[in-house]
């Protein structure tokens, strides 16, 4: 992305447009917003939509850098978060054992040398020692920065309690050093695949946007841009009929990205239409489940012997 | 814009979605973002700030369309009730009684999005300024407010200076009133004055010379007859139907102290004032025209019987009770003017019992005080009403006002 572009809805699909990204008008409006309001932006929908894309793009569009924290279940503070390099500190303390003799050579008993060593132990819990996960990395940014919570809802809800004050005032309190404050605002982006309902005080704190499956004309322009060697025929019957497999009700459902691995594969085999040999032979890059995979072949025409 | 986005945060709210005080906020910093030029822009602000789960997003898509729709203007021609696909009148004794609320909003048939600004209204209003003829059902002109002529006024009177819209925000004190009236006499005397007085041909009376040279033509001057003429004698009649609802309030003083004028110079005029039923408030006027003191207008608005200046306003349920009322305006030289905003709070408009109203009077001029880009949009049901109308004024100052005179006389001669 050569120069910084005016920021602007427009602006942003068109450079979101220069890396093959196809986006709607609501996505580039609603991240114009999320920066002109400082607010994060909550993407629900579908895996395989694009929201993580959407992501890494936002933080290439500002040329900055992409700190992103997947999350799932039992995901803590301490791996969200920060946490004390524990064998450093260990080590440190190995290698100062002279220097430790030597303070507390002199020391008479127990309780004065707990004393004097308690001045000197906050050394080891310092930023030195502090091992800074991706919320902490991104609120100690000095420069542009994307923080991308992928997959929020595979999180505990108690993560998602302790995310609220991270969104909330962009600081965190860590006890051993006090609060630390954001001193450049990050911008947040947290993507979820709605498998589990956030909560109201989550949504609150962000813009929202739902982005679902793309219409006919979006996911064509979409297979053109990503598939240069498709033809047009053949990249419509491609949607046509990712399209009406998203219609049946299959496991899991092909995303964009599986349509374009689809569409890839099909160039690479040479194929110029969708013959039944053609769909068996590619088909496992569109469906991504047995189950599926079986009823999708069980629907083909069967070759003639 | 503050106003309009409350109004469409009510309307979210009957909907099922809850929006919290800091939400709306945000909302209304994405429209001034975003600004109202690009309806698809401004849908996405709002519903970006507002909507906060997939399930909410068909109620916001819903509310959002009945709520910044584009007028339909009604291809309606004639002026009677529009039959249906069966033949039949739509109006009371088909299933529905008229003038009841509907207990749930109306939910309107989906409309083709036009932008934002642009409604089919407003481009009847552009041709206007374009000098084009307006032809939309019985409405052929719209007398719009000129631009930049509230600036430019001549008169030195702070009244005069503010526009309406700004004074129906606030409650009528009396020396606002007094100066009201003062200016609604100056202006009404004014035209008054300077129409022409209207004479017709006549079998007595004095000679008509104006036309003896043009009648000589037809006939060669043989045999020779000297037109006559006579003032015309019989009385039109006006009737002001006023709209006293809160929205209006203040314009409404304005609209009475119009009425009283009418009054004052002698003219069948009947004052008739409305929020969801109409009384009738000739008298009450004229006495506080002939008072030595008079009240205020809210003084004046309290003592009416039979007017609950509390309710939302309705006007198809106004409508629908004048016409079945002896007050009921009737009569080729009958001048039946309204003075509202036709914001009829989502009850049925019941656009029929007004084309009734209207077919029956000799001539119908819509006064409104609001802006002509926002006639037809939110809960105004003026687009449903104005194509039974000969004429509708902008009238949110004096000027506008002596513009909307100007009509009436036109019509009552």
């Amino acid at each position: 992305m050569q120069g910084r572009p005016k920021i602007d809805a427009a602006a942003i699909r068109a450079a979101f447009l220069e890396h093959g990204f196809v986006t709607t008008g609501e996505v580039a409006t609603t991240l114009y917003l999320a920066d002109a309001l400082g607010k994060p932006v909550l993407l629900e929908g579908p895996p395989g939509v694009g929201k993580t894309e959407i992501g890494k793009l936002w933080a290439r569009f500002h040329e900055g850098e992409l700190i992103r924290l997947q999350c799932y279940e039992g995901l803590d503070e301490a791996k969200a978060l920060y946490e004390w390099a524990y064998g450093k500190q260990m080590l440190y303390v190995q290698l100062l054992r002279e220097k430790m003799a030597e303070l507390l050579g002199d020391v008479p008993d127990l309780a004065t040398a707990v004393r004097r060593l308690g001045g000197q132990a906050d050394a080891f819990f310092s930023r030195e020692f502090l091992l800074a996960r991706p919320l902490l990395r991104a609120i100690l940014a000095q420069g542009p920065v994307v923080l991308l919570v992928d997959e929020v809802d595979r999180a505990d809800e108690e993560f998602e309690a302790f995310l609220l004050e991270v969104l909330s005032d962009y600081q965190v309190s860590i006890p051993e050093l006090g609060t630390i404050r954001a001193t450049a605002r990050p911008r947040v982006i947290l993507t979820s695949n709605d498998s589990r309902d956030l909560s109201d005080a989550l949504r609150r704190r962000c813009l929202y946007l739902y982005v679902d499956y793309p219409s006919f004309e979006e996911e064509l322009a979409i297979v053109e841009s990503r598939v240069p060697g498709l033809s047009r025929t053949l990249a419509e019957r491609v949607v046509r009929f990712a399209q009406s497999l998203r219609k049946a009700e299959l496991r899991k459902q092909p995303g964009i990205a599986e349509v374009i691995d689809w569409a890839l594969a099909l160039v690479t085999l040479g194929a110029d239409g969708l013959a039944p040999e053609t769909l068996r032979q590619t088909l496992g890059a569109l469906v991504k489940n047995r189950e599926d995979l079986e009823r999708v072949l069980a629907d083909l025409p069967r070759p003639r012997a | 814009m503050i106003a309009g986005l409350q109004r469409f945060l009510g309307e979210l709210r009957r909907e099922g979605i809850c929006v919290s005080p800091a939400e709306w906020i945000e909302a209304l910093q994405a429209a001034e973002l975003v600004g109202l030029e690009n309806r698809a822009l401004f849908r996405t602000a709002l519903s970006a700030t507002l909507v906060k789960r997939a399930t909410q997003r068909q109620a916001f898509d819903d509310a959002f369309e009945r709520f910044f729709a584009a007028p339909r203007l009604h291809g309606r021609e004639g002026r009677g009730r529009a039959r249906d696909e069966t033949g039949a009148r739509p109006g009371p004794g088909r299933g529905e009684r008229p003038g009841l609320r509907p207990k749930t909003p109306p939910r309107e048939p989906e409309r083709k999005q036009a932008p934002l600004g642009k409604p089919a209204l407003e481009q009847a209003l552009e041709a206007v300024r374009g000098g084009a003829v307006v032809r939309h059902g019985r409405l052929r002109r719209i007398v719009l407010a000129r631009p930049g002529e509230r600036r430019q006024q001549r008169s030195p009177g702070a009244i005069e200076r503010t526009p309406l819209r700004d004074l129906t925000r606030k409650h009528a004190t009396g020396p606002d009133d007094a100066a009201l009236v003062r200016a609604v006499r100056r202006e009404i005397e004014r035209l008054r004055l300077g129409a022409a007085r209207r004479t017709r041909r006549a079998p007595t009376g004095r000679p008509y010379l104006r036309r003896v040279f043009r009648d000589s033509l037809r006939t060669q001057g043989v045999p020779f007859t000297l037109p006559l003429l006579r003032r015309r004698t019989d009385t039109p009649r006006v009737v002001l139907l006023i709209d006293v609802s809160w929205s209006t309030a203040r314009a409404a003083g304005l609209f009475l102290a119009l009425a009283g004028e009418f009054l004052r110079f002698g003219r069948q005029t009947r004052a008739l004032l409305f929020v969801d039923r109409t009384a009738d408030v000739t008298p009450s006027v004229a006495a506080w025209l002939a008072a030595r003191t008079r009240a205020p207008f809210a003084a004046l608005l309290g003592g009416v019987r039979g007017l609950n200046l509390a309710a939302p306003s309705d006007y198809g349920r106004a409508f629908h009770h004048l016409l079945r009322s002896a007050a009921r305006p009737r009569g080729r030289r009958t001048v039946l003017v309204v003075l509202g905003d036709g914001r009829t709070n989502r009850f049925e408009p019941l656009e029929w019992a007004f084309a009734e109203l209207a077919r029956d009077c000799g001539a119908v001029v819509w006064l409104v005080p609001e802006a002509a880009a926002l006639w037809g949009t939110g809960d105004s049901a003026l687009e449903r009403y104005l194509p039974h109308v000969d004429a509708a004024v902008e009238v949110r100052d004096l000027s506008g006002l002596a513009r909307g005179v100007r009509e009436i006389l036109r019509r009552v001669g």
